[in-house]
């Protein structure tokens, strides 16, 4: 990260895996695949493609390989209908030459055409894919760089979504506009053969081609708001089965069956409804579409013919313009549809360049240096902070000092700012006042990654990866052996459980994998910080799903660890807080009162309120993680994705080059 | 047909449907993807569709714990078909005048070749334009009813598809009420989802449009190979040798190829989208460990996995799309080698000729497209498969036939012997025998895990006993209607889950009909009523999903609220443990005693406090009760109970001595 932030946006993917990463950073991969080559080019004042250019740009090779390749694949097959004609004019109808001359010549041809259309369609598609994956890996390190204020802002489920539908939108135009372009050339070149065949037929047989162009756009165009509202209307039938799924006990309990099917049934009666509209339009549409260039070989025949007759066209003609006809139709549709695709990929990029013109908020200062031998010292020196500019101050006229070695808790009630502190010092927002030191260094003056290799985190919400448990300790230090692993699963509480689990540190946890409760996830997420070993600890409400017996035996261990380590306790908990040399009780935003546990409750009401607060919480989620026994709230996460959908529609170009 | 541009593997995709119809669109939300709305771009064209829509009245479907004769049936495609019949005859209708409509064009060009090109050879072409002209005619005519019976075929199988696809949704649904409450907590709420999402939908484009197009392609290749053999046996069956063992493996190969491409390409997608959704929920994590540039590679590696998925798909179809062209041309050779030499000698006619080399493309297409929907096919299949693995679950807690309702109880419980596990091999509770006399309330307690919450479920018949009997009034509550017996309950979770939907919903919830003033009555009564009015829309506020836009206090009492207007004779009430605040908690207590007035009442208890109200109090442990009797009671008698009151009494003190 180190490296990352001191660079430029532009070139941030350029090789990030060569530079020597920080000594703070774990990394427990080697890459392997290359960097995307370009970046997405920054100037915000140029169009969509020029910006998308440099990555289109990085494949150039591949890419018009393909595009000359499909350029000679069809130009070939414009050759062939009129090499038929010629076969059966010259030899057929007027007995002149072999026909073994014209076999061997097509027979070529054709080899020459497959292999020609085999490169251009491989390269096309492996352009397309290429340019996916370096829309991914650009999308993902930027937002890999981005800060807390910005992932506070949005929401992931639309971040993955956009980061599906959109790039896919863009990487299908970027690659297949040229393409169709081509493609649209060639038709090009057999109408001219047409014309030098015979230049009002040409004309008769054309006749039907632009209607099918514009058919074929204003057919998408009603098309897309169908198929979104289908869309809505699916997701409103999976919400209302969600809801139903989760809501089980209230149904039941309620004997609410039928209302719940009424609900479904008016949510599918919709859907129904624009199913059918889908299904006319399309009714209206494609019949017409597909028997335009049907209407064009009639009137090749009612006027071909006559001219046939009149001895002003040879009798061939009419087999090559039938073949010319249908070669030429699929071009047309698809200038049509490029049409819309240019519109939704405008559209998609705009949204994922969105992303990449927001800047990281927090990052290294110039000259920003390592914090290195950190004793530990921490202070808060008149701190301010608000999440953003609207909203008053989180944190108001803070000051703190903790001295190295010493055990703090701090108390408060829900909002009073106790967790935005712990967020300042670990850097994950920079203050918006005052200044946050440590060893009395601001914060803001030392690198970030090693501000955070230095305080180590217990977050409240413990989140676990979907890889073992083996690995989700060894997150912060993936070098770790499996002694120290246990050792810190043990201490933390949580060596026993693990090892009671069919397949111990090697059970796969997390969204995809084995559910575990509240209080085991939050014994592996301390785990996973007491193996970095850092200077400055810090655990935000990080036991509190964690049974008090069960505390109670981990405090020895706990204590032991604090030993000689600054930390800093967010609790609520009266067992927890025992742990703290000394109590802080914050009210908005500041400390109200500080000193230990009998003091505060002697002298001041509002922390016997706050504890007592407390117990019912804790009493709140103990119940909450009984019920939970045997129950598996954790979505099943992406195991049953149905991606075809998406790829039948690139088929459906790709196939037609 | 496909020659020039098309060949065999754009058409489906172009023609078939437009892309972003059905399965095509990005984000299908039925699948697991978030659905990110509607793109602003698209809103206006979505809101002049939205104009246009009928009043779709109420549904029709009525909830039955009995599964109908018809459901227990197994279920098919055509089982599902059937019962729409009168669609599926005219869809076969329409299909047939298609396929032969569109047969005619080649024909015609034929016969009017070989009539222009006798008259040239014989030099007598006056008599010839009428001809030409007819057959012209009789072309437009046959696009006319092509275009006309293509017309008719999409609006019918689209209806029928949409119907099928509405009876089964319903189906699904019913089946999944009636199924009891251990189904939804062994299955992964995920694969709940997408039996009624994706497998569903997979149907969506087989029915509205695959079945359709194999009879079809079906249809077409045996009209083109009848015709075929009409005009020149020889030829045809030089032509069918040639080239169709050649199609027949290049295509088998491609199925397989293809198949084992996507499942490929599906496993890297999924992977993608799971590391990328880790990474954003994880995210503090992530910073927190400065793990940002080991997931940089990570997530490269991972889509790398997926681009070389998508390599091999992209190998295996530009193998398959040029090589079935690269073959219609080398069909096109033979035809001119073959054909052209038997024209030399007479064999046959150059219209005839002309007949093959038009027919021969449109003879290539349906194999190819019949290859590449046959995966349409299987995925259809699999999901039907899916689809009946579900519907023949049994409730575990099922409904006699013809079950009578339980009558109007006074509420007297008793717990007869009752052993239970939820897997029966370990039961939880031994032994349970307790009664509960009209209008008394009682409090279970006892620690996590005792089987408090447990028992109370055996009384709603979440669950049945595993020994023993539940009775209630002295009837055996197995042997009435589910409806009859939870309607007499009400019960109060201690969760309080709000569906998305009105203030007025959530509360109505127990009954139908409803009236606005009994929910208004009941706001009152929990003491919502200033909260409620200060909503803007009042009682038809919609609470967010999950109740977002309420605090939890809130929440509570309009689950209190719910459980009053279900005017229960019994209340089963898990104590609400949330951290609520003071006003909150003491708006509780008032609507509680309220609530309690008159019932028999079972209340879990998780503190001592909420205990204490009780006019009994049973302290569960291990699966087993420990001891029975008033607070006063336990607390003289000096065991577990008191035990636990006074561990808590002391753990009070020292929190809230202050």
């Amino acid at each position: 990260m180190t490296i990352l932030s001191r660079r430029p946006t532009e070139d941030i993917d350029l090789g990030a895996d060569f530079e020597a990463p920080s000594t703070f950073e774990p990394i427990a991969t080697s890459a392997r695949y290359r960097a995307p080559k370009a970046n997405v080019d920054p100037d915000r004042a140029k169009s969509w493609l020029r910006r998308a250019l440099p990555v289109v740009l990085a494949h150039k090779g591949i890419f018009i390989t393909s595009l000359v390749m499909s350029f000679v694949g069809l130009v070939i097959q414009v050759q062939m209908p009129k090499i038929l004609q010629n076969a059966i004019t010259n030899v057929i109808v007027e007995h002149h030459g072999t026909l073994t001359g014209y076999v061997v010549v097509m027979s070529v041809l054709a080899v020459f055409a497959g292999f020609a259309l085999y490169i251009s369609r491989y390269f096309l598609m492996r352009t397309a894919y290429s340019i996916e994956f370096d829309l991914r890996n650009i999308i993902y390190t930027h937002l890999s760089r981005l800060s807390f204020p910005f992932y506070d802002r949005v929401q992931s489920g639309q971040l993955i979504s956009r980061a599906n539908s959109d790039i896919r939108s863009v990487q299908m135009y970027l690659t297949f506009a040229p393409s169709i372009m081509v493609q649209c050339s060639v038709a090009l070149v057999a109408f001219g053969y047409m014309l030098s065949i015979n230049v009002p037929l040409a004309l008769v047989a054309m006749l039907p081609m632009p209607f099918v162009y514009f058919l074929g756009v204003e057919m998408r165009k009603r098309m897309f708001p169908v198929s979104w509202l289908i869309q809505a209307r699916l997701a409103d039938v999976a919400t209302i089965v969600d809801e139903n799924t989760n809501g089980v006990r209230v149904v039941k309990s309620f004997a609410a069956e039928q209302r719940e099917l009424t609900s479904l049934g008016k949510a599918a009666d919709r859907l129904q409804w624009s199913y059918i509209k889908d299904a006319d339009i399309r009714a209206t549409f494609t019949p017409a579409v597909q028997n335009l260039p049907q209407l064009g070989l009639a009137l090749v025949l009612l006027f071909g013919g006559w001219l046939a007759l009149g001895r002003h066209i040879p009798v061939a003609a009419l087999i090559s313009f039938s073949l010319y006809i249908v070669m030429l139709q699929a071009p047309f549709q698809m200038l049509g549809q490029i049409i819309m695709m240019g519109q939704r990929a405008r559209a998609s990029a705009g949204r994922i360049y969105e992303i990449l013109d927001q800047p990281p908020t927090v990052v290294d200062r110039p000259g920003a240096v390592d914090l290195v031998d950190c004793r530990g010292d921490v202070r808060f020196d008149s701190v301010e902070f608000k999440y953003n500019d609207d909203n008053p101050n989180v944190v108001n006229g803070f000051d703190l000092h903790i001295p190295p070695g010493e055990t703090v808790a701090l108390v408060g009630r829900t909002g009073s700012g106790k967790s935005t502190t712990a967020r300042l010092l670990a850097r994950f927002y920079d203050v918006t006042g005052g200044r946050v030191l440590i060893d009395d260094k601001d914060v803001r003056d030392l690198t970030l990654t090693s501000v955070r290799g230095n305080v180590g985190i217990v977050l409240d919400e413990p989140f676990l990866f979907s890889v073992s448990i083996r690995d989700n300790i060894a997150y912060g230090a993936p070098d770790a052996d499996i002694d120290e692993i246990v050792a810190a699963a043990t201490a933390a509480g949580a060596d026993e459980f693990i090892r009671e689990l069919d397949e111990g540190y090697d059970t796969v946890v997390g969204e995809r994998g084995y559910t575990l409760s509240g209080g085991q996830r939050q014994r592996i997420a301390i785990a996973r910080t007491l193996l970095v070993n850092p200077p400055i600890l810090v655990l935000d409400d990080a036991t509190s799903a964690i049974d008090v017996q069960v505390e109670l035996t981990i405090h020895g261990a706990l204590r032991r660890l604090m030993q000689g380590r600054t930390t800093l306790i967010i609790a609520h908990r009266l067992s927890t807080i025992s742990l703290a040399d000394r109590v802080l009780l914050m009210d908005n935003g500041r400390i109200i009162a500080d000193g230990t546990h009998s003091e505060l409750m002697d002298t001041v009401p509002l922390y016997g309120e706050v504890l007592a607060q407390g117990e019912k919480e804790d009493a709140r989620r103990m119940a909450e993680a009984a019920s939970h026994a045997g129950e598996s709230p954790a979505p099943d996460g992406f195991g049953e994705f149905d991606l075809d959908g998406n790829r039948d529609e690139e088929d459906g170009i790709g196939g037609t080059l | 047909m496909g020659w020039g541009g098309g060949g065999g593997w754009g058409g489906g995709g172009m023609m078939g449907g437009p892309p972003g119809g059905g399965r095509g669109s990005p984000g299908n939300p039925g699948s697991g993807l978030p659905f990110a709305g509607i793109p602003s771009e698209l809103q206006d064209g979505v809101d002049k569709l939205l104009v246009k829509e009928p009043s779709h009245g109420e549904p029709k479907a009525r909830f039955s714990y009995q599964m109908s004769d018809d459901d227990k049936k197994e279920m098919t495609l055509r089982s599902l078909i059937v019962q729409h019949w009168g669609l599926g005859v005219w869809a076969l209708v329409f299909v047939c005048l298609v396929s032969l409509a569109n047969q005619a064009g080649p024909l015609l060009i034929d016969k009017g070749t070989n009539a222009i090109q006798g008259a040239l050879t014989t030099g007598h072409t006056s008599g010839v334009y009428g001809k030409i002209a007819l057959y012209a005619f009789l072309f437009f005519v046959a696009i006319g009813i092509s275009g006309t019976a293509q017309h008719s075929q999409v609006r019918t199988t689209g209806r029928l598809a949409a119907r099928v696809m509405n009876d089964l949704r319903i189906k699904i649904f019913s089946h999944l009420q009636r199924l009891s409450l251990d189904f939804y907590t062994e299955e992964k709420q995920g694969v709940i989802m997408s039996r009624m999402t994706a497998d569903i939908e997979n149907l969506q484009q087989l029915l509205q449009d695959g079945l359709a197009q194999f009879a079809v392609q079906g249809l077409t290749m045996i009209a083109i190979t009848v015709i075929l053999f009409a005009l020149n046996v020889k030829l045809a069956l030089i032509t069918c040798l040639a080239i169709v063992p050649v199609l027949t493996a290049l295509s088998l190969w491609f199925r397989a190829a293809s198949e084992r491409g996507y499942q490929r390409v599906r496993d890297g997608i999924a992977n993608v989208l799971a590391d990328l959704s880790e990474s954003l929920h994880g995210v503090r994590v992530v910073t927190a460990h400065n793990r940002q540039r080991h997931n940089v590679l990570h997530h490269r590696n991972v889509v790398g996995s997926y681009r070389d998925a998508n390599f091999y798909t992209a190998q295996i179809a530009a193998i398959y799309g040029p090589g079935t062209q690269m073959l219609s041309f080398l069909g096109q050779v033979v035809l001119l080698g073959v054909g052209g030499t038997m024209v030399l000698h007479h064999q046959l006619s150059l219209g005839a000729l002309t007949a093959f080399i038009l027919y021969l493309n449109r003879f290539l297409q349906p194999i190819t497209l019949l290859v590449q929907q046959y995966n349409m096919y299987q995925q259809g299949h699999a999901s039907i498969t899916k689809l009946n693995t579900l519907l023949v679950q049994n409730p575990s807690v099922p409904e006699d036939d013809g079950a009578p309702d339980l009558p109007k109880i006074e509420g007297n419980i008793h717990y007869d012997h009752v052993t239970f596990g939820y897997d029966p091999e370990t039961p939880v509770l031994h032994d349970i025998d307790v009664t509960i006399n009209p209008g008394e309330t009682v409090a279970f307690v006892g620690p996590t895990g005792a089987g408090k919450s447990t028992m109370a479920k055996l009384v709603t018949r979440f669950y049945d006993p595993t020994e023993g009997h539940v009775l209630i009034d002295g009837h055996d509550i197995r042997h009435y209607s589910l409806q009859s017996l939870r309607r007499q309950l009400g019960v109060v979770p201690q969760e309080p889950f709000l569906f998305a939907g009105t203030v007025r919903d959530n509360i109505a919830f127990a009954r139908e009909n409803v009236s606005d003033d009994e929910v208004r009555e009941a706001i009152r009564m929990v003491g919502l009523m200033e909260v409620v009015e200060r909503l803007p829309e009042e009682i038809d506020t919609v609470v967010h999903e999950r109740g977002q836009s309420l605090s939890s206090g809130e929440r509570q009492l309009i689950a209190l609220a719910r459980a009053f207007v279900a005017h229960p004779r019994v209340l089963v009430l898990d104590e609400a443990t949330s951290n609520l605040d003071l006003l909150s908690e003491s708006k509780i207590e008032a609507a509680l005693d309220l609530l309690l007035e008159g019932r028999t009442a079972i209340l879990i208890a998780h503190r001592l406090t909420t205990a204490m109200k009780a006019d009994r109090i049973v302290v569960v442990d291990e699966g087993g009760i420990i001891e029975v009797g008033s607070h006063e009671q336990l607390v003289d008698a000096g065991g577990r109970y008191a035990e636990m009151y006074e561990t808590w009494i002391s753990h009070a003190e020292g929190a809230t001595a202050a």
